[in-house]
């Protein structure tokens, strides 16, 4: 088992720096996703790991081997494509198989490896059948086959619950979820899905604009995000971030937020007085009341089912999500509701975004 | 679609003409290669024969040189359009996936070959091949179809390429594939319609080439289909029994193409032209 690291890995398209000096160290065995809006950079960076772009700057180790300008097969990873990419004309035991007749193996050490991966994934009745015969899940599976039987140095997943419906990428994320435990090999999983990245993940690895925000295990990521980005794209309902301007109270700070006022005791330095701030609260960190602190017009509550939200408008125009019981009144909607935040909870962001408590 | 009465004639007789425009010749042929000598030049034209007779089909394949010319016309045919497709399925490759300085401008380049009239090149293509001691030899025929239809079938076959999702040819780069491999195991299966379609383009223009065929081959019995029949209907006055009959048979190896590959080569038009 190898570590794999990339050291001030660049890469530009003509003018655009798509990949923007990432440093990263992923340890063998662990599972780390690749998390961030669209254009982010996350399958430039797969795909720049896997060998299938060229590295404008920077270096790329396998087990402290340089592997930047090698080709894809001399990495020793496999990948697993958004759009499964299995060879049409080929029957699923041809596809699994391919990857093994191109390392020269006898057909009956091909044949044996085919299946055997093939009952691990519950394919061996479906080896004679083209790819058009089977399910979206069993294709992805078929997908996933033709990795493990090259027994890889890492497994590189590129968005492949992306094409299923609901129900199904529930099910394919155990499934993965259940692989990386049993194979336990190092995986890097790219997805644009925050609750992917949450469910799966030893580390996430959040993305913007080619840069690398913040490494985390998903509940540090949750719980105490580096900046504005970060908190607001981990957690769904993202987290609420009021616009509010600090002054000093002492040793505390007095957050003036529309409406009302926020205590909060920062554990760094303070900022400056009148400075204008941003008050992030987790919707489970907000209660509704019957009145003050912060008065808001309740517009919407989304009934989930296990849980409820409540969506409301600060004197500013704001929006505000609480996650709320479910015997709030309907009536609430288009009346004025208390919002509560919890201070204890609260976080701290400067006006450009980063975190200054 | 639900199409109103009006509507349907009008497109049923529409059918009906066009059908009857393209379909009216050939049976023309055919039926009139069956008919004895006068009922042929009848004066009053007989669209379903009144007679019957072989005798043309006899005359044509026993006492002429006929046979030969088919023989011709299908080794060069066969031969230019298996070279068509050898080098038009890496050429068109090669500029679609690969970089190289001035590609696209090559690309562009090749189909002025269309640009000039045989013609105007068959002087020079005339010398080059008698210093190379070719003339009178079919591997001329052979080079100089192939020549004429690569252009074309290159831009064709990488339309055709460029319908195939790219994730493929990178799932099989993962997979430890070279590019020969990828070209060979992957794409080339994967657009088999369009290789039908260069195939049948590349017999079809070598089948019916006169002006190349005339100039470059000497020899009776190296002559193809179109410069030999011509030569026989010249030879023996305008025998309309034997022209027939020698149209009928030429028209025959193309309908036997199209009967066993025409569905991948309608498919190959237009998957290449829709995405």
């Amino acid at each position: 088992m190898k570590n794999l690291t990339l050291r001030g890995v660049t890469k530009r398209f003509g003018a655009t720096e798509a990949v923007s000096q990432v440093d990263l160290e992923i340890l063998a065995g662990e599972m780390v996703v690749f998390v961030g809006p669209s254009g982010c950079g996350k399958s430039t960076l797969l795909r720049i790991i896997a060998g299938l772009e060229p590295v404008t700057e920077g270096q790329i180790e396998i087990g402290g081997r340089n592997v930047t300008q090698a080709e894809p097969v001399e990495r020793g990873l496999a990948m697993v494509f958004q759009s499964y990419a299995l060879y049409p004309h080929m029957t699923v035991a041809e596809n699994m198989g391919f990857p093994l007749e191109m390392q020269g193996l006898a057909k009956e050490e091909i044949a044996a490896r085919v299946r055997a991966t093939a009952e691990t994934l519950q394919l061996q009745d479906h080896l004679d059948r083209k790819p058009r015969a089977l399910s979206g899940g069993q294709r992805q599976r078929v997908a996933i086959g033709r990795a493990i039987v090259r027994n890889p140095v890492a497994f590189l997943f590129d968005e492949p619950l992306s094409n299923l419906d609901a129900e199904l990428r529930v099910q394919m994320r155990l499934e993965i979820a259940r692989l990386h435990r049993d194979l336990k090999a190092t995986m890097i999983y790219v997805t644009h899905d925050q609750v992917e990245a949450m469910t799966l993940a030893d580390r996430i690895v959040v993305l913007r604009g080619g840069r690398i925000e913040q490494v985390g295990a998903p509940l540090e990521l949750y719980d105490n995000p580096a900046n504005a980005f970060v908190a607001g794209f981990i957690g769904s309902p993202r987290m609420n971030l009021i616009p509010a301007t600090a002054w000093r109270d002492g040793d505390r700070l007095r957050i003036v937020v529309p409406g009302g006022e926020v205590p909060f005791r920062p554990a760094g330095p303070m900022p400056p007085d009148g400075a204008a701030v941003q008050l992030g609260l987790r919707p489970e960190h907000m209660a509704v009341t019957g009145g003050v602190p912060l008065p808001a017009i309740c517009e919407t509550i989304e009934r989930l089912g296990a849980v409820s939200y409540l969506y409301a408008r600060l004197a500013d125009g704001t929006t505000v999500t609480a996650q709320v019981d479910h015997g709030l009144a309907a009536t609430a909607i288009g009346g004025q509701v208390g919002l509560a935040p919890d201070p204890s909870k609260a976080l701290l962001f400067d006006a450009s975004g980063r975190r200054i408590a | 679609m639900r199409r109103s009465l009006p509507l349907r004639l009008l497109l049923a007789v529409t059918i009906l003409f066009f059908l009857l425009l393209i379909g009216l010749p050939f049976w023309w042929v055919i039926s009139g290669s069956f008919k004895l000598p006068q009922e042929i030049i009848a004066r009053e034209p007989t669209l379903v024969p009144h007679s019957f007779t072989l005798q043309h089909y006899a005359k044509l394949l026993d006492a002429s040189a006929y046979p030969t010319y088919l023989l011709n016309s299908l080794i060069v045919g066969l031969a230019s359009s298996v070279l068509t497709v050898l080098l038009a399925v890496p050429a068109a490759y090669a500029f679609f996936r690969m970089e190289f300085p001035f590609r696209e401008g090559m690309y562009r380049a090749i189909l002025l070959a269309y640009a000039f009239p045989g013609v105007i090149v068959l002087i020079p293509i005339y010398g080059l091949f008698a210093q190379l001691g070719l003339v009178d030899n079919l591997l001329a025929l052979i080079i100089v179809n192939t020549t004429f239809a690569l252009p074309f079938s290159i831009w064709m076959m990488r339309s055709f390429l460029a319908t195939i999702p790219r994730d493929l040819e990178e799932a099989a780069r993962m997979d430890g594939a070279p590019t020969p491999v990828i070209l060979r195991r992957i794409l080339v299966p994967l657009i088999l319609p369009g290789i039908a379609a260069v195939g049948v383009f590349a017999f079809i223009s070598s089948w019916t080439e006169y002006l190349f065929a005339s100039v470059l081959i000497l020899s009776d019995d190296k002559r193809t289909v179109p410069v030999g029949f011509a030569g026989i209907i010249g030879q023996y006055q305008i025998d309309w029994g034997l022209l027939l009959a020698g149209a009928s048979l030429a028209i025959l190896p193309v309908v036997i193409i199209f009967s066993l590959i025409g569905r991948s080569f309608v498919s190959g038009l237009t998957d290449g032209a829709v995405k």
